[in-house]
């Protein structure tokens, strides 16, 4: 296929992941602008996700029952997290908190290879889902489609909560200054406990939708926390616009980046997240602190 | 001389004789583990000069590793170099990488710098998975094991595991040496202070980036030097001596033992690698095991191992030191 005539379906396939991974890190960048942990069990979240839905698929048969139930369980396992183990080390410093998630990332890989094996698991999706229409000249799968709409209604639904509604200006507030926001008698470690709920809840929902599509494998985690470091620092800290835009590039690079030179597609994410930590630390939206 | 330096002189005496004396008393297949934990010791001590002592958390050392154990194999297979200075090239690799990245992370403290060198490693991965002419990709190099060239004598066979076993010994012990009396040196002592405080060293007149920079060189040097030893033990390199499961390994096994002493590192890598060769046995699930201990002192004992050991022993110290107090009052 001729180069140009194939770009708007790569730019599409873009966009899909773009809005895939900007589900992920969404949670990830406020929990970092606010705590100032960065949560590297993140992305073992999203794998649960695509895990337990793979099993409630397997028991019910239904998976819009999976869009229900699977991100819940990760969000409650967000919080046992954060409750349970984050919040007891929070004296020791970031540091330790960086070294906590990183353990229970490991950990959690390794119990999914226990309890569900080494091998890519197949979803089958509902019939709706599962053909494909014509679109830019050739058959688009609709699933990819579908992830595409479910993306642009969580984020509609966020900017909403986040910018039009109390709870949401006491998370931005928290994280423009998390002690002023304590000083008021706001109850910070609830909001903590709630905003790493949702983030975790976000990426179990993104791990139901992106499993089928990038297949339920135990290096899926492993796999999309590099994008999501990148898209949280590219995109600068806390900041959910920058999460957005950052997202969606890393979305073009890579396909786009892999049809015009496919040996470093890889390089080009790397060296953007160099760049901006040497030129910008801050982030291309973010605020120094 | 305390009597205390004197304990800590008589203990170090006796780990020298009862690592020299070592292949008399463990079968070769033990030895070969006694070799890995000697490689790997030194690797997380190069780690822990940033870890520990400059409080820098790198979530990508093993880039330094990995290039250090692509240079040697890739020295002895396609420039026929004898053993020590395909060692030593690593070294050199290692130490020219730690320069060329230190200028770059260094500003960086924290969260930031784990970010960046954990990039860093990253694109050394990618590289070395797709530079295939060089590193052979996914397959790896393999080159045999030279032979090592004294001068005055010839060459010394390293076919041999015992031969072998000494070679790594000299080569760790002579390092470990270096790296414990940096610690004493002024950059050492400055290391450390930045870490406490970098600001006030920077009042004090210290050029606080250049240090770290030099830091940074020194540590990647001996990570390359770990590495090469790795490859030439191995006889082989591929990319997961470059990849982010090697860089987390180093710093699990680092933390596990301890990264506010010297000697702590050591003490992680010889446990870990233990635990490892025993548990391996019963159970498939080492790593998991392995990510609970690491999360369980995280919690609970975030010195480590050495932490721990020095708590008991200063608890048990001061308990006789107590009943001495309490029998001379009651004298």
């Amino acid at each position: 296929m001729d180069i140009l005539a194939a770009l708007p379906v790569q730019a599409l396939h873009g966009l899909v992941y773009g809005m895939l991974l900007f589900l992920v890190a969404s949670g990830l960048t406020l929990i970092f602008g606010m705590m100032g942990v960065l949560n590297f069990a993140h992305g073992a979240l999203y794998m649960l996700g695509a895990y337990f839905s793979y099993t409630v698929l397997q028991l019910t048969g239904q998976f819009w029952l999976c869009l229900l139930v699977a991100p819940l369980v990760v969000g409650l396992a967000g919080m046992i997290i954060e409750r349970f183990f984050l919040r007891r080390v929070h004296v020791f410093g970031h540091a330790h908190e960086l070294l906590l998630t990183f353990g229970m990332a490991y950990i959690i890989e390794e119990l999914v290879k226990i309890f569900w094996g080494n091998e890519p698991l197949r979803v089958v999706l509902p019939p709706i889902l599962a053909g494909s229409v014509p679109l830019l000249g050739i058959e688009y799968p609709v699933y990819r489609l579908f992830i595409l709409g479910v993306s642009l209604l969580v984020f509609v639904l966020m900017f909403l909560v986040l910018y039009k509604t109390r709870a949401g200006i006491i998370v931005r507030a928290a994280v423009a200054n998390t002690r002023m926001v304590n000083a008021l008698g706001f109850n910070v470690p609830l909001v903590f406990l709630l905003l790493f709920g949702m983030g975790a809840w976000l990426a179990g929902l993104a791990g139901v939708i992106g499993g089928p599509y990038l297949i339920t494998n135990p290096g899926m985690a492993s796999t999309i926390i590099i994008d999501l470091f990148v898209v949280v620092v590219v995109g600068g800290l806390g900041s959910i616009q920058g999460a957005l835009i950052a997202s969606l590039l890393i979305g073009q690079l890579q396909s786009i980046g892999i049809m015009i030179l496919p040996q470093f597609a890889m390089f080009f994410e790397f060296l953007l997240m160099a760049l901006v930590l040497i030129f910008r630390p801050q982030g291309l939206m973010g605020e120094s602190k | 001389m305390t009597r205390r330096a004197l304990t800590n002189w008589l203990l170090l005496a006796a780990g020298l004789v009862v690592m020299a004396v070592m292949p008399a008393l463990v079968s070769e297949y033990n030895l070969n583990m006694v070799v890995t934990i000697l490689i790997y010791s030194l690797f997380a001590l190069s780690f822990n000069i940033l870890f520990g002592q400059a409080g820098l958390l790198s979530f990508g050392h093993a880039a330094y590793f990995g290039v250090g154990a692509y240079t040697s194999v890739i020295l002895f297979k396609m420039a026929g170099f004898s053993l020590l200075p395909g060692i030593l090239g690593a070294s050199v690799a290692g130490g020219i990488l730690g320069l060329l990245l230190g200028i770059f992370v260094v500003r960086l403290n924290g969260t930031y710098f784990a970010l960046l060198t954990l990039a860093f490693n990253a694109l050394l991965y990618a590289g070395a998975e797709k530079w295939r002419g060089l590193t052979g990709g996914e397959d790896g190099v393999a080159a045999m094991r030279p032979d090592l060239y004294i001068p005055g004598l010839g060459d010394v066979g390293m076919f041999s595991t015992l031969h072998w076993y000494y070679f790594v010994l000299i080569v760790v012990l002579l390092s470990t040496l270096f790296c414990w009396h940096f610690t004493k040196t002024p950059l050492g002592r400055l290391n450390e202070c930045l870490r406490e405080n970098e600001d006030r060293a920077r009042f004090i007149g210290y050029n606080v980036y250049a240090s770290q920079v030099v830091v940074n060189i020194i540590s990647a040097f001996f990570a390359g030097l770990a590495g090469g030893l790795a490859g030439a033990f191995q006889e082989f390199v591929t990319v997961t001596f470059i990849n982010l499961d090697k860089a987390s390994e180093v710093l699990i096994m680092t933390f596990v033992g301890g990264s506010g002493t010297f000697w702590g590192p050591i003490l992680g890598v010889s446990f870990l690698t233990y635990l490892n060769q025993w548990l391996s046995d019963l159970t498939e699930h080492w790593t998991l095991i392995q990510g609970i201990i690491f999360v369980a002192l995280v919690m609970y004992a975030p010195q480590g191992l050495s932490g721990l050991l020095i708590s008991v022993k200063d608890r048990l110290l001061g308990a006789r030191a107590a009943r001495m107090a309490t029998a001379k009052e009651t004298r």
